[in-house]
């Protein structure tokens, strides 16, 4: 019943966040966007025709209208149609939003998960050569671009000058095994750009959890080093944690995956929402970013009510 | 005005002993070999950015002379690219370019966060805080590169829009540490003694105590920088990026047609020059972090 009503709460107080974004987003999205009209028109369109495809994309209403109909929209979940290809948004949308995840998935966990076991090792090896090594090859592992290892992995893994072991690009995916075959390169990019990164953040984290009292008391009573580490210290240091996780999962959705969709040559969210901000398909913008925001609301309280699952003394107020 | 220079004259004295922030910090920092070999290599980056800007060198990356593909040579350093144009010349080319979008964005985000996070810092829990907050809490929910293709779209023919861009969403970071530095410290005895001697509050903000948060904005501005240089390269794959002149970024999107051709040299010149400039940036700026910051879990 708390969390009810604070989930409630907050849903109100994120709607100026929600406001913001889809404002900054329209304004630049749909009223600086590339204009359709003469896409849309054949040669030597007459006035009245003009006139007429103008009104059927609305560019004929004040700015005002066309903001409170987006928010009508945005409320009532209804997208219309994509000006390019016709087709219902919310279908173009289920159709390619599972694709983005089920690409990005992978990697997300992997190199999470990678970047924690690393992480403890490297943080209760402080100091010697091991913590040294994981330290030296996590800034090198940040300072390569993601394009570079894309470009990289694509050749080692995919092209016939390297092991030629997966296809280079595209997503046929019918099956378990189909899936395997498409996804790995990218899950492998992805696992080596964020590895650094992440392994970083969470030792920083970890090491600090590591010198509190509780834990040099553990250790002094023999401790196993497993046993130490995920009962005193991982437990303990799961609130930062989780606020990185949680914060990257709507960036992750739809920004992350524009890279690896683009080259790749994937369907997913990212490449359609990047092509509709070039050709102007306001209706699927309108949609993406919407949703995103109202992500990002969902996101800010689904972790302070995980905050409260971890740590009982947490209020949620 | 008097509690102010008996302050400064204090901190010059503890300067001669080598007890202020700053000559502990410089001692430190020159004796951390990584961070040493950092700056270094920055620097020799710098330089050659310095003579492409006076034209010293890195002239002729838009000359194509060459014929395709030319391997290395004494005349073509790292050899030719699809046009013929000479690999060496646009790489170096290449750094002025990213100095120039790590510069003016590192530094005008790094102002805009250092101004609106004291401000939000300083006026925290009023409506100029809310705003504020509200405004970062907006930007940082906007897909980035969502973002950078509706600002690229929106200014059009801008040919700074990818900096435009890079700075309204890069400020947010800056700005957020600035704030709970400035909230920590604005109830300091200094501020109090300001404010009882009647400094107008702009003073007080903007002279006494931003520049307590300079340790900040230094390490930040290099994070800014190392970023703006990497984004950059990936803006100017997808076509956002760099409009006028070469980047690392723009070989690398060319080089991604020579490459399914078996013709790396391209893509090894680029990659290898913004390589090592960002890892010499991040461990200059791990060794800054190490030594401005007495609290920070260093190695």
């Amino acid at each position: 019943m708390e969390i009810l009503q604070y989930t409630l709460r907050k849903l109100v107080t994120g709607i100026p966040l929600i406001f913001g974004v889809t404002l900054i987003s329209f304004t630049l999205m749909v009223h600086y966007g590339p204009d359709k009209t003469y896409d849309l028109l054949g040669k030597n369109p007459t006035q009245e025709q003009i006139t007429e495809v103008r009104h059927q994309l609305g560019y004929d209403q004040t700015f005002v209208v066309r903001y409170t109909q987006y928010l009508q929209e945005l409320a009532t979940m209804n997208f219309g149609y994509s000006d390019s290809s016709g087709e219902k948004v919310s279908s173009i949308l289920i159709r390619t939003m599972p694709v983005s995840l089920a690409l990005i998935l992978p990697g997300f966990v992997l190199g999470n998960l990678l970047g924690i076991i690393l992480a403890l090792i490297s943080a209760y090896h402080r100091g010697y050569w091991i913590d040294k090594v994981i330290m030296g090859v996590s800034v090198m592992g940040m300072s390569v671009s993601f394009l570079i290892v894309i470009i990289a992995f694509q050749v080692i893994f995919s092209s016939s000058k390297g092991l030629d072991l997966f296809p280079v690009r595209g997503w046929d995916v019918y099956s378990f095994t189909d899936y395997i075959h498409y996804v790995t390169v990218p899950t492998l990019a992805s696992i080596f750009v964020s590895l650094g990164y992440n392994t970083r953040f969470y030792r920083a984290v970890i090491v600090e959890e590591m010198g509190r009292d509780h834990v040099r008391t553990a250790k002094a009573f023999g401790a196993h080093p497993i046993e130490l580490l995920f009962k005193s210290v991982l437990k303990n240091s799961l609130i930062p944690i989780i606020t990185r996780i949680m914060f990257s999962i709507p960036l992750v959705v739809i920004s992350g995956s524009l890279l690896l969709e683009s080259y790749f040559g994937i369907p997913g969210v990212g490449k359609v929402t990047y092509d509709a901000i070039i050709s102007g398909d306001q209706p699927i913008l309108k949609a993406v970013v919407g949703l995103t925001a109202i992500m990002f609301v969902f996101t800010l309280i689904i972790n302070d009510i995980l905050y409260k699952v971890v740590d009982p003394r947490i209020s949620l107020k | 005005m008097n509690l102010v220079k008996k302050r400064s004259t204090a901190q010059a004295r503890e300067e001669n002993v080598g007890e202020s922030m700053w000559s502990k910090a410089a001692y430190k920092f020159r004796r951390d070999r990584t961070g040493m070999m950092g700056l270094y290599v920055v620097v020799l980056y710098m330089l050659v950015a310095l003579g492409v800007a006076f034209g010293l060198w890195g002239t002729e990356w838009s000359d194509n002379n060459g014929q395709k593909w030319e391997g290395i040579s004494f005349q073509y350093w790292f050899g030719t690219n699809i046009l013929g144009q000479d690999i060496f010349e646009r790489a170096v080319f290449s750094t002025k370019t990213a100095f120039e979008v790590g510069l003016v964005v590192a530094m005008i985000s790094t102002l805009i966060g250092a101004i609106l996070g004291a401000l939000s810092g300083f006026f925290s829990n009023t409506w100029i805080d809310e705003i504020i907050l509200w405004v970062m809490g907006v930007l940082d929910s906007i897909p980035f590169y969502l973002f950078v293709a509706a600002i690229a779209f929106a200014l059009s023919g801008f040919a700074y829009s990818m900096h435009v861009a890079m700075i309204a969403t890069f400020w947010t970071g800056t700005s957020r540490l600035v704030r709970g530095e400035v909230i920590k410290l604005k109830n300091f005895e200094f501020v109090e003694a300001a404010r009882a001697v009647g400094v107008p509050q702009h003073t007080i903000i903007f002279r006494h105590i931003l520049p307590n948060t300079f340790h900040i904005l230094l390490v930040q501005s290099t994070i800014v920088f190392v970023g703006a240089i990497k984004s950059e390269v990936i803006l100017s794959f997808l076509g956002l990026g760099v409009k006028d002149g070469v980047s690392w970024g723009l070989m690398i999107a060319e080089s991604t047609l020579e490459v399914q051709a078996g013709e790396f040299a391209n893509f090894y010149a680029a990659s290898a020059l913004l390589f090592i400039l960002v890892m010499a940036f991040n461990m200059f700026s791990d060794a800054l972090q190490d030594a401005l910051d007495p609290k920070k879990v260093s190695a």
